[in-house]
C-alpha cells in the first residue's frame, strides 16, 4: 500500500520561465516530506506534477515503481488537500466526503460506513448534511482533509492546507495532521512557505528556492547545518544574522575576524575542502548571540553594542543592536528592562559560528551534528511556544523581517 | 435594479438603524429625474394595457370604459391561439438547440486546449455582430435548395445558428467562472470527464445556463424577419408576424384586439424576465471583453 | 519555446483531446451549415446578378463589380447609407450611452423603491418582443396619439412628420436597458477603495466622475459601444413594423434596403451585395473601438 515517490530530473518550464530545475528528490514510502520555499519557488509546481495536473517538461516522477510522467490525476492513486479546499458548493459533507469513492466505483454500503468512520476520526459527525458555505473555516480545512482521508491514497498530498485558518487553529491543527499521520503513515508531500510549519511536521524537509532544490534533511540538520545563506536564512526565526568577515590562517589554524574580533575556529568544526583566506559571511543565530549577563561560559566572546529596537514577545524579547557597523537581531530573556540608544555587552559561543563563501553563499564550515543537542532542543520548543503564543501578537519587526512573517 | 442587490440594500443596517437622512438638493433631483425617465418608459406601455380594457379605445392614452370583450375576441379567434402555439415551438425548438450545443462547446472552449482557440473566440464574437440581413438570402436560398422552406422546426434551426455564437459566448463566460481547483479536485478524486462535468460544473453553471436559455427564448420569442422570410405557411405563423399582419389589415379599427394580442404576447417573456433577473444583471460584466 | 540542451524532447507539449472535438462538433455543424456557408454565400452572392423569380433566379451569373458601380449610381442607396448613419450614431451611439450611463449612476443612487420600479420599467421594455415595441410607439405618435396630446399638436402624426426621429426613440426606448445593465455592472464591479479615496481627499461628485469613474469604466465603455453599434446596425423589425421605410424612403436603414431589394424587387443578388456593405460599416467601427481598447491598454 505505501509508496515512495521519486522525482528524477525533473524540469518544469513555463513558456520562457523555468519553474523547477533539475529536481532530485525521493520521498520514503510513510514518511511527512515537507516542500517550503519563498512563494514562485516551485514548490506547488512540484507538488501539481506529482499530483499529475501539470506534466513535467523533462525527466520522471515515479509512484512505487510506476512512471507516472503521462498518468491522468485520477488514475494517480493520490489524494490532494488544496489551499482554497476546493470542496464542491454544491453539495454536503456527506456527499463531498463520498464523492472520490463513488468515483471509483465502491458498493454504496462501504460509502456509508467509510464516510462515518472518517467523520468520527475528524469529529464531522453531526455536520454531515450540512453545506460548505454552512461550515467554519476549520471545519472545511476537516471536510477537505476528510475527503483526502477516505479514499486511502497511496500518497496524500497537500498545498499550504493551515494557510487560511487564523493562527490558534492552525497551531491546533498541526498537531491533528501529525497525529493523523503517525496513526495512518501514509506518504505525505507537504508545501508550505511557513519554515514554522516545516520544522514542526516534516520528518524531513526539503526547502527550494528560484525552481531550484536547495537541500534536503532532517530539521535538525537543516537548522544545524545549512547548507547555503538562503537555506540558513530561510529556517530559523529570527532570521539569522549575517555579518562580513576575513577568514585568516596563521601557523595552520583558522581564524575569523568580524566586528572588530578576531575568532579562532572551534576544533569541533571544520572547515569544508581547501577553503581560501579571504572575505567569508559570518551567520549567527539571534540565541548564541547572547546578553552578557544571561550567558553561560562557553560564550567567551564578548561584544559592546548599542540597542536599535526592542521588540518584547512575552516570553523573550528580539533586541536588534548596532555593533561595529553591523545590524544584529538577539534573543533577550523577558523583563531584561534594556531600553533604546542603551550600551549592552553581548556574548558569543565561537562553536556556534556559521561560515559561508561570500562569493557563492555556499557553507564553508562543517559543525558538529550532536554538539549541542540540549541547546537544539530548547530552541525548538521555543519555536512551539512562539506560535502557540499567536504570531499576530507579534509587532512588526521594520529591522529585521523574519521568514515567517512572509504570507 | 436586481432582487439580490435590493435584498442588499433592505438588509443594510446602515439604512435601517439611523434615524434621519439628509436630503440634499443632489439626492432630490436624482430621484426626480428618474420619476420622469420611468414616466418616459411606462407611457407608451400604458396605451397597450389601457386600450386592452377599453370599450372605445383610440391611439391616445385614456382611462378605459372598462370591458373585457376585447380579451374575449382575441382568444376566441383560432389566429391567436395557433400564432401562440407556433411562437412556442419555434422558439422551444431554438432555445432547446442553442443551448445543449452551447453549454456543449462553452466546456472545452473554457477548460481544455484546443488549437486557435482565441482566434475561434474572436470570431465567434465577430460572427455574434453579424447583421441576419446578411445571411437572410443565403439562407433562403439553402432553404429552398434542401426544401426546407415553410416549417417551423427548420425555422427554428436557423434561429439557433444565428443565437448560438453569442450563447457560446456568454456560457463559456459562465464555465470560465467555476473554480478550475474544483474540477482538479474531482479530477484527483478520480471522476471522469462525463462525471466532472455531470456532477461538479453542471450544477455550479445551472445559473448560467438558465440566463443563456431565457435569454434565447426571449429573442427567438420576439423573432420577427427570420420567419417572416423562411415560413410562408399561413398556419403556424408566430406571434410577431400574425401581430404585424393583423396592424397592417386592421389594424386601424381594432386597437383594442391589437393591444390585447400585444399584451398577451409580451406576458411569457416579462414573466420569465422577472423570474431570472437575480441572475442577469451578472450577465452583463463585459468590461475589458473587446480584448478578447 | 526553451529547450535545454541535451534534455531532449519536451514531455508536456498540450495534447489535443479528442473529447473536446466531440463536444465542439455538434455547434460547428450547426454553425457550419447555417453560419460558416451562408456567410461565404453571400460574399459570392452579392456579386452576382441572382433574382428571385425569372430567368435570372435559376439563370444568374457572376457580375464583377456591377453591383458595386449600380450602388454607388443608387440615390436610394446613398440615402439609406446616410439614413443608417444617422440611426446608428444617433440613437445607439449617443442616445443609447448617454442615457444608459446616465440610468446607471442616478439608479445607483436613488432610493430603494424608485431604483427597483424604473430599474424594472427600463428592462421590460427591452424584454419586450420588438413588434410590441413597434405597435405602442406607432399608436404614442400618431395624430391623436399620447405624444401629439402631450406636445399640444393633437392633430399631428410625428411618424410622418419627424419619422426618423421617432424610430430612433423607440429603438432608444427599448435597448437602452442594454447599456444601462452593462454599465451598472461596470460600476458595480469597480473597486470600492478608489472610490472612497476620492472621496476621502474631498473630490467633487463632478471631478470624482470626471477623474476617476469615467477611466476606471473606459474598457467598459468601450465593450458597450462596440456591442450597440453591431446590435443596432442591423436593426430591422421596428423600423419596418413601424414605417416599412416610408414615408417614402425617410426611414429606409440599409437592413431594409437589403429586404426591400432582396424580396421586394426580387434582386437578391443586389440585396446581398448591400449586406454586404452593412458588413464592412460593422467592422470598421469594431476596429476602431477595438483599436481604441488597445491603445488604453
Amino acid at each position: 500500500m505505501l509508496a515512495e515517490v521519486k522525482f528524477e530530473g525533473v524540469h518544469k518550464i513555463f513558456g520562457t520561465e523555468t519553474a523547477v530545475e533539475d529536481l532530485n528528490l525521493s520521498v520514503e514510502a510513510g514518511e511527512f516530506m515537507v516542500l517550503v520555499g519563498p512563494s514562485g519557488c516551485g514548490k506547488t509546481t512540484t507538488l501539481r506534477m506529482l499530483a499529475g495536473l501539470e506534466r513535467p517538461s523533462y525527466g520522471r516522477i515515479l509512484i512505487g515503481d510506476r512512471l507516472v510522467n503521462n498518468v491522468p490525476p485520477r488514475f494517480r492513486d493520490v489524494a490532494m488537500v488544496f489551499q482554497s479546499y476546493a470542496l464542491y458548493p454544491h453539495m454536503n459533507v456527506h456527499d463531498n466526503l463520498a464523492f472520490g469513492m463513488r468515483a471509483h466505483g465502491a458498493a454504496s454500503l462501504l460509502v456509508e460506513q467509510r464516510v462515518k468512520e472518517t467523520a468520527d476520526v475528524l469529529g464531522l459527525g453531526n455536520l454531515l448534511k450540512r453545506r460548505p458555505s454552512e461550515l467554519s473555516g476549520g471545519q472545511r480545512q476537516r471536510v477537505a482533509l476528510g475527503r483526502a482521508l477516505i479514499r486511502q491514497p497511496q500518497v496524500f498530498l497537500m498545498d499550504e492546507p493551515l494557510s487560511n485558518l487564523d493562527a490558534g487553529l492552525r497551531v491546533q491543527m498541526r498537531a491533528e495532521l501529525s497525529r493523523l499521520h503517525e496513526r495512518f503513515r501514509v506518504t505525505t508531500m507537504y508545501v508550505t512557505h511557513d519554515q514554522v510549519e516545516a520544522m514542526t511536521m516534516g520528518d524531513r524537509i526539503a526547502v527550494m528556492n528560484s525552481g531550484r532544490l536547495q537541500q534536503v534533511d532532517v530539521p535538525e540538520t537543516l537548522y544545524d547545518n545549512p547548507v547555503n545563506l538562503f537555506v540558513a536564512g530561510f529556517i530559523g526565526s529570527p532570521r539569522m544574522n549575517f555579518i562580513k568577515g576575513v577568514l585568516t590562517t596563521r601557523d595552520g589554524k583558522a581564524a575569523v575576524r568580524f566586528m572588530g574580533a578576531t575568532v579562532p575556529l572551534s576544533s569541533s568544526s571544520k572547515l569544508i575542502g581547501d577553503t581560501a583566506d579571504g572575505d567569508v559571511t559570518v551567520g549567527v543565530r539571534p540565541e548564541d548571540m547572547m546578553w552578557r549577563k544571561a550567558a553561560g561560559p562557553d560564550s567567551s566572546l564578548t561584544f559592546s553594542a548599542e540597542v536599535d529596537v526592542v521588540e518584547p514577545m512575552g516570553h523573550e524579547a528580539y533586541v536588534t543592536v548596532l555593533c561595529a557597523g553591523e545590524t544584529v537581531t538577539s534573543r533577550f530573556p523577558p523583563r531584561s528592562g534594556v531600553r533604546t540608544r542603551e550600551r549592552v555587552d553581548l556574548a558569543l559561543n565561537p562553536a556556534r559560528l556559521h561560515l559561508f563563501d561570500a562569493r557563492t553563499g555556499e557553507s564553508i564550515l562543517q559543525r558538529p551534528v550532536a554538539g549541542s543537542a540540549e541547546a537544539l532542543k530548547s530552541a525548538r520548543e521555543a519555536w512551539i511556544e512562539e506560535s502557540s503564543a499567536g504570531r499576530d501578537l507579534r509587532p512588526q519587526a521594520p529591522v529585521v523581517p523574519t521568514q515567517s512573517e512572509e504570507v | 435594479m436586481s432582487a439580490v442587490q435590493a435584498k442588499r440594500m433592505r438588509a443594510d443596517p446602515s439604512l435601517i438603524v439611523v434615524p434621519y437622512r439628509r436630503v440634499s438638493v443632489a439626492a432630490l433631483a436624482t430621484n426626480v429625474v428618474l420619476v420622469l425617465l420611468g414616466c418616459f418608459f411606462v407611457l407608451p406601455m400604458l396605451w397597450m394595457i389601457f386600450a386592452s380594457l377599453d370599450a372605445n379605445p383610440d391611439w391616445a392614452i385614456k382611462l378605459p370604459s372598462l370591458t373585457l370583450t376585447n380579451f374575449a375576441d382575441v382568444i376566441g379567434t383560432a389566429g391567436a391561439l395557433s400564432s401562440f402555439r407556433s411562437s412556442l415551438i419555434l422558439a422551444g425548438a431554438t432555445t432547446v438547440i442553442t443551448t445543449v450545443l452551447a453549454v456543449l462547446a462553452a466546456y472545452p472552449l473554457s477548460r481544455m486546449h484546443i488549437p486557435f482557440k482565441r482566434g475561434f473566440m474572436l470570431a465567434i464574437l465577430f460572427a455574434s455582430g453579424l447583421p441576419v440581413s446578411m445571411l437572410v438570402v443565403p439562407v433562403y436560398q439553402l432553404y429552398v435548395y434542401l426544401g426546407w422552406l415553410d416549417s417551423l422546426y427548420t425555422t427554428a434551426l436557423f434561429l439557433a445558428a444565428s443565437s448560438l455564437p453569442f450563447a457560446i459566448w456568454l456560457m463559456k463566460n459562465f464555465i470560465d467562472a467555476v473554480p478550475a481547483e474544483l474540477e482538479h479536485a474531482a479530477a484527483i478524486d478520480g471522476a471522469g470527464t462525463v462525471r466532472i462535468l455531470r456532477q461538479v460544473v453542471l450544477p455550479l453553471t445551472v445559473p448560467g445556463i438558465a440566463v443563456t436559455a431565457i435569454y434565447t427564448f426571449i429573442n427567438a420569442w420576439g423573432a420577427f424577419i427570420i420567419p417572416f422570410v423562411l415560413n410562408s405557411n399561413p398556419d403556424d405563423q408566430p406571434g410577431p408576424v400574425e401581430i404585424y399582419n393583423f396592424m397592417g389589415s386592421h389594424g386601424l379599427f381594432k386597437f383594442g384586439d391589437l393591444a390585447v394580442f400585444s399584451l398577451l404576447f409580451s406576458l411569457p417573456v416579462i414573466v420569465l424576465y422577472l423570474f431570472m433577473s437575480r441572475y442577469f444583471s451578472g450577465a452583463f460584466s463585459f468590461s475589458g471583453a473587446v480584448r478578447g | 519555446m526553451a529547450v535545454v540542451a541535451g534534455l531532449g524532447p519536451r514531455l508536456d507539449r498540450e495534447r489535443f483531446q479528442w473529447s473536446s472535438l466531440a463536444m465542439l462538433t455538434p455547434a460547428l455543424a450547426l454553425l457550419g451549415l447555417l453560419f460558416v456557408f451562408p456567410v461565404l454565400y453571400a460574399g459570392y452572392l452579392g456579386f452576382t446578378n441572382l433574382a428571385l423569380v425569372g430567368a435570372r433566379s435559376r439563370d444568374y451569373s457572376f457580375t464583377g463589380l456591377d453591383n458595386v458601380v449600380r450602388m454607388l449610381g443608387d440615390y436610394v442607396f446613398v440615402k439609406s447609407a446616410w439614413l443608417t448613419l444617422i440611426f446608428v450614431v444617433g440613437s445607439a451611439i449617443v442616445g443609447q450611452s448617454v442615457l444608459g450611463m446616465a440610468l446607471a449612476l442616478l439608479l445607483r443612487n436613488a432610493v430603494v423603491p424608485i431604483r427597483l420600479i424604473v430599474g424594472s420599467i427600463v428592462i421590460v421594455a427591452w424584454v419586450l418582443p420588438e413588434i410590441t415595441v413597434a405597435l405602442v410607439w406607432y399608436a404614442f405618435s400618431q395624430a391623436g396619439g399620447t405624444l401629439s396630446i402631450l406636445l399640444r399638436h393633437s392633430d399631428t402624426n410625428f411618424l410622418v412628420v419627424v419619422p426618423m426621429l421617432i424610430v430612433s426613440l423607440a429603438n432608444l426606448w427599448r435597448n437602452v436597458a442594454f447599456s444601462m445593465l452593462v454599465f451598472s455592472a461596470g460600476l458595480r464591479n469597480l473597486p470600492t477603495e478608489v472610490l472612497e479615496a476620492a472621496e476621502v481627499e474631498g473630490a467633487s461628485v463632478w471631478r470624482r466622475y470626471r477623474q476617476v469613474i469615467l477611466p476606471l469604466l473606459k474598457p467598459t465603455i468601450l465593450t458597450n459601444l462596440l456591442l450597440v453599434t453591431i446590435l443596432n446596425l442591423s436593426e430591422f423589425t421596428l423600423i419596418y413594423a413601424m414605417t416599412q421605410g416610408g414615408p417614402g424612403i425617410e426611414t429606409m436603414t440599409l437592413p431594409l434596403y437589403v429586404y426591400q431589394e432582396a424580396f421586394v424587387f426580387h434582386q437578391l443578388g443586389y440585396g446581398t451585395a448591400i449586406s454586404l456593405v452593412l458588413v464592412l460599416i460593422g467592422a470598421v467601427f469594431s476596429l476602431l473601438f477595438v483599436r481604441a481598447a488597445r491603445s488604453q491598454a
